[in-house]
């Protein structure tokens, strides 16, 4: 792709509205609230995944929440010294994606022998394995009490502490190179092998497509962004403990994609802080929020299964449908006198 | 001539139905064979097993003499196995495009990982114009695949496997449900495939005009089983074949 291809409107609009964000909230937010986007935009890091699963690939996986807990976990046990060495935070860091790209692939070609609803619930029985697991194993994941005490992320001499608003911009950064990933992926060859699985398997295979080893491949990618969010998500708030990573809040991950749009980057980023902010704004009303989610959910699957991102499509589709109509009278025309 | 694909004693059934009893004949590279039958003879069936989508009860899939029929089904696409669809199967929510990547897609195969550190398989405009030429096609190819009439659909995944640069294409159907002028575009891609690119190609055709008027053989299947083969002429005044198509004219 060249410069000249990148610099269309949508972009340079796309590119401001980043910036402006980044640049802006800062400004305006601090404290706790500043807490709640730094996580939102971490949970966007792990709904990437599922646009890669899902939306891409049309596969329905309840994993990304598991694979969480393995990063999170997996800095808890490196950093605090607790199993008698300690690895610095930041390799620490840097070796999260690539250890559990590799997890995700081996628990993937598993899981993906089997197809449709069968592999959506074999992730579900994952989920909650793994969960039982986090909960009373102590050597690894410190039981109920979880393990506290975690240290920060420090990279070089610089240690991120509590310091939210540099938090803030690193976690920026990640989502931003996480987002070009994923937009490369949907661009490249892997991207239309997941989509022609997605819409025709049969149609896959016949095109040389290893259908499964393709599912393997997208699982082992979202199961890598999901373990590299945990382990920020960790050394952020510098306790881990086993509630976060219940079925529950395996849902929230797919509720922030399919709510921005499966298949819209930008749409997920603000999906995620929707479904993290929003809550906050209406504490009083807990209690509501996952039937509120809920029927948010059925309500889009009906009217938009594009999600957010949908709207602008079916404006545009709106519009197109308009134009082809006052044009169709010319193509019937230039059929006559070819004829 | 070698022939460049081959069955062997091919059976397959459904529960009770017989779906292919002991089917062998062969394709030769740059002709268009013919495949025909009644109604729920076994024709699909028969691409079915030769693409790998079904595994046959016994016999055998030859590729250049080479035993396939343990083959994985995308294996298959990549030794040089191209087909379409009785109805067209595309990714229904991409671009025109994108859907034909996926044809050259198959032909480079680049991997996924060089694919996303940029690297690119050999230019596809140049060719994709001339099959667009030959398929009169005027669409363009940002236009979602949905938004095209279904004739146009089905000249396009000819196309498509086209672009993969197969040895033998499987063509089932394609004159179904296109006008006369795009019944004349896709016999154009297909000769221009058979003649100019040496692909063999296995068509499968109720109208008899273009079996006649394409195929130096004919195979002619009835309740999964060979009844015929031979030239047009041969196939044409053959009894078997004449009573299966209840004294049908087969030359209308
Ligand atoms: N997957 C399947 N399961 C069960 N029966 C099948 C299956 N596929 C094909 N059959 C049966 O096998 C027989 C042959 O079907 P096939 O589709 O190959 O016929 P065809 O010659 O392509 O017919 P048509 O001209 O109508 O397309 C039919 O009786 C059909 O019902
Ligand atoms: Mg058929």
């Amino acid at each position: 792709m060249t410069l000249k291809n990148l610099a269309t409107p949508k972009n340079i609009i796309g590119i401001i509205a980043i910036i402006a964000f980044v640049v802006i909230v800062p400004q305006v937010v601090q404290g706790f609230a500043m807490t709640i986007i730094n996580v939102a935009l971490l949970f966007a890091i792990i709904s990437y995944g599922v646009s890669i699963m899902l939306g891409m690939g049309g596969q329905l996986s309840f994993a990304a929440v598991t694979f969480m807990g393995f990063g999170a976990y997996f800095i808890a046990n490196m950093s605090t010294g607790r199993l008698g060495f300690v690895i610095p935070t930041f390799l620490a860091l840097l070796l999260t994606p690539i250890v559990f790209a590799g997890v995700a692939f081996l628990i993937g070609l598993v899981l993906l022998k089997l197809k449709g609803t069968y592999f959506t619930f074999s992730t579900i029985a994952l989920v909650q394995v793994a969960f039982t697991y986090f909960n009373n194993f102590q050597p690894l994941f410190g039981g109920p009490d979880g393990i506290s005490g975690i240290p920060t992320l420090t990279i070089g001499s610089y240690s991120f502490g509590n310091d939210l608003t540099a938090w803030f911009y690193l976690i920026c950064v990640f989502v931003i190179i996480g987002g070009i990933i994923v937009e490369r992926i949907r661009r490249s060859q892997l991207g239309r092998s997941l989509a022609s699985i997605r819409d025709n398997e049969t149609a896959a295979l016949t095109l040389g497509v290893n259908t499964y080893l393709t599912k393997v491949i997208a699982f082992s990618i979202a199961g890598a962004f999901a373990a590299f969010a945990g382990a920020l998500w960790v050394m952020h708030g510098r306790f881990v403990g086993a509630e976060m990573f219940n079925f529950l809040n395996a849902t929230q991950f797919i509720i922030m994609a399919m709510i921005g749009g499966v298949n819209s980057t930008v749409g997920i980023v603000i999906g995620a802080l929707l479904v993290r902010g929003l809550p906050e704004f209406f504490r009083g009303f807990q209690g509501y929020m996952n039937l509120f989610w809920g029927v948010s959910i059925i309500l889009l699957m009906v009217f938009m299964p594009t999600g957010l991102a949908g709207i602008k499509d079916v404006i545009v589709d709106k519009f197109r449908q308009f134009r082809v109509k006052s044009r169709k009278g010319d193509d019937d025309d230039a059929t006559n006198t070819k004829a | 001539m070698q022939p460049i694909l081959r069955l062997e004693g091919v059976n397959k059934s459904f529960g009770g139905v017989t779906a292919a009893k002991d089917v062998s004949f062969s394709v030769p590279p740059g002709e268009v064979q013919g495949l025909i039958g009644p109604n729920g003879a076994g024709k699909s069936t028969l691409m079915n097993i030769i693409s790998g989508i079904y595994t046959p009860d016994s016999g055998k899939v030859f590729l250049e003499e080479k035993d396939i029929t343990k083959v994985a089904a995308y294996t298959r696409a990549r030794m040089g196995i191209g087909r379409t669809f009785q109805t067209p199967r595309f990714m229904q929510r991409s671009s025109i495009r994108d859907n034909l990547l996926l044809g050259t897609d198959l032909a480079d195969q680049i991997g996924y990982l060089k694919g996303f550190f940029g690297k690119k398989g050999k230019p596809f405009d140049e060719e994709l114009e001339e099959l667009m030429e030959v398929a009169k096609f005027t669409f363009r190819w940002t236009d979602k695949i949905d938004s095209l009439p279904f004739g146009q659909r089905k000249l396009l995944e000819i196309v498509r496997s086209m672009l993969g640069h197969p040895k033998v294409m499987l063509v089932d159907e394609p004159a179904a449900g296109l006008n006369h002028k795009e019944i004349e575009h896709a016999m154009d891609l297909l000769n221009m495939a058979a003649k100019q690119r040496g692909i063999g190609v296995l068509l499968i055709e109720h109208s008899m005009d273009m079996i006649m008027d394409m195929c130096s053989n004919i195979v002619v299947i009835n309740f999964g089983e060979v009844i015929g083969q031979g030239s047009p002429e041969e196939v044409s005044s053959n009894k078997a074949v004449i009573d299966a198509y209840l004294g049908g004219d087969l030359d209308d």
